[in-house]
């Protein structure tokens, strides 16, 4: 049934907590090389999924299939690039991106050392190797976020809003970085954002998930001419296709907006 | 650079400043309050000092209590340090050694320190029993609190790469938890050093608490403060040689 470009695979996934229906029968594919995003209002089981994927949830029902098996804990193929800053505070940039490599092969091989300073070198960190986290940027700890998920050179990209945290204009910045980044290098990436331009600015295809319980509401093509730069976001292609998925999930956000007021 | 340079040699004259108008004015009010029984001016414990220097007492007293700490402390850390980890990973060490903990630490071990003499002796053992006892109590407590206040999102993100539990508690747990062991090396210093003269009080031959507590029976009040001084000047020092220690290996905090 998995076609052989699959990448990551949902098969009529469905996780409950109690009763509670955090996702139900989800079913997507994403192929090898593509860009793919997931929106939806808050409450939509974004986060749920990813769990699921990285192999720190299980789900109720169904299936995810990484390259054909199925995901039954956490690995190393896969690369995780979080919200929120996951960086090792006592370890310098070089050896944060290491610390994958270190927990795979228990030591540091000098090809793989070499490897990842020009991953450093290529998210624009050149220089920064010995730096802490604390002296950096906000935004150059999610490119040293970047550099570490991608120095393990896993199957799939899993990047859980990874510029939330970042100021607006350094996120429009990191965006455009990481389509350059992801250009040279055509990573499989699954991309979690609340961010409508921005999913539709990055991604090959945008699955808006509906809430409540959490479900597709529709999968988008987005075809955009790429490499894409930032003044894409400013054509009337991308405008369409922003408005069309805001008109898809805008009752649902105001919805979600209401009763977190109530709370 | 050049401001923090500044600033630390302006609070450091500062803190000169403190010190001597502290020992001058201490010199005005025992010189004309007429306390002279239970009180010696820091110009009488110069004189004292150097007298106990001289008949090679001084020296005698500071190697055994210091003696007495050093070991007494480096096997509290030693000890308390694994005691921590062990309570902060496993349920069933917390459940099996938690009470002992919590109990012995709120047991006063100063008040069984008579006790303690009975046991070892009057030699440096039982002032090192002491000084460990008290000592191991905030290791075991700061180690297994640093560890548990291993932020979440680390641990998870780190688990995500494939970690193994015991990758998990090496690579990330332990680090973490490194400002909170320092910590309680810090807390353990004060209460050592009270732990090594308390000791001494009941019973030793030598030591700067047994030379406090003869010289009180005495009413020599110089010598009495010579031991109080020398004493809080090891507090200062040795909480300045650990707190040097863990800015050079927690320099990320």
């Amino acid at each position: 049934m998995t076609t052989p470009t699959a990448k990551l695979e949902f098969q009529h996934l469905t996780k409950r907590f109690g009763d509670l229906v955090a996702l139900q029968d989800i079913s997507a594919t994403i192929a090898d090389g593509e860009f793919v995003s997931i929106v939806g209002p808050s409450g939509c089981g974004k986060t749920t999924l990813l769990r699921i994927i990285a192999g720190l949830e299980r789900a109720t029902e169904g299936r995810a299939l990484l390259a054909g098996r199925e995901i039954s804990g956490v690995g190393y193929e896969r690369g995780f690039v979080f919200q929120s800053d996951s960086l090792l505070p006592w370890r310098t940039v070089l050896s944060n991106v290491l610390i994958g490599i270190e927990i795979r092969e228990g030591r540091r091989p000098e090809a793989d050392v070499q490897r990842a300073r020009e991953l450093i070198q290529m998210v624009g960190l050149g220089g920064f190797e010995n730096y802490y986290p604390r002296q950096l940027s906000g935004g150059m700890r999610q490119r040293a976020n970047l550099a570490r998920a991608l120095a393990i050179n896993p199957e799939i990209l899993l990047m859980d809003e990874p510029f939330s945290a970042l100021d607006a204009q350094t996120r429009e910045v990191m965006q455009s970085e990481l389509t350059r980044i992801w250009q040279q290098g055509r990573k499989t990436v699954l991309f979690i954002t609340h961010q409508i331009d921005e999913a539709v600015f990055l991604s090959d295809r945008v699955i808006v998930l509906a809430r409540r319980p959490g479900r597709v509401r529709e999968v988008v093509d987005v075809d955009l001419p790429r490499p894409r730069a930032l003044a894409v976001k400013r054509t009337p292609g991308a405008i369409a296709y922003v408005d069309h998925i805001w008109r898809l999930i805008e009752r649902e956000v105001i919805e979600s907006v209401e009763e977190e007021k109530r709370r | 650079m050049g401001t923090g340079q500044d600033q630390r040699d302006a609070s450091r004259t500062l803190s000169a400043i403190s010190v001597v108008s502290g020992f001058a004015l201490w010199e005005l009010v025992g010189r004309y309050m007429g306390t002279g029984l239970f009180l010696a001016v820091p110009t009488q414990i110069a004189a004292a000092t150097v007298e106990l220097w001289r008949r090679g007492e001084l020296l005698n007293h500071i190697t055994v209590s210091f003696s007495e700490f050093g070991l007494g402390y480096v096997i509290a850390v030693l000890l308390g340090v694994p005691i921590g980890l062990l309570l902060a990973v496993s349920s069933r060490a917390r459940a099996t050694l938690g009470p002992w903990v919590d109990g012995l630490y709120a047991t006063p071990v100063i008040a069984i320190a008579p006790l303690v003499i009975l046991w070892f002796g009057i030699g440096i053992w039982s002032k090192v029993f002491v000084v460990a006892s008290v000592v191991i109590f905030p290791m075991i407590i700061n180690t297994e609190a640093g560890v548990r206040s291993t932020p979440q999102h680390l641990l998870e993100a780190i688990r995500c790469f494939g970690a193994s539990r015991m990758q998990l508690f090496v690579k990330v747990m332990l680090p973490s938890a490194l400002p909170f062991v320092f910590a309680g090396m810090r807390l353990g210093i004060g209460r050592g050093l009270i732990g090594v003269v308390v000791g001494e009080l009941f019973g030793a031959r030598a030591g700067l608490g047994r030379l406090i507590a003869e010289s009180a029976e005495t009413f020599n009040m110089a010598n009495l403060f010579v031991g109080v001084i020398f004493l809080a000047a090891a507090g200062i020092l040795l909480t300045a040689l650990v707190r040097r220690i863990e800015q050079r290996i927690v320099h990320w905090t």
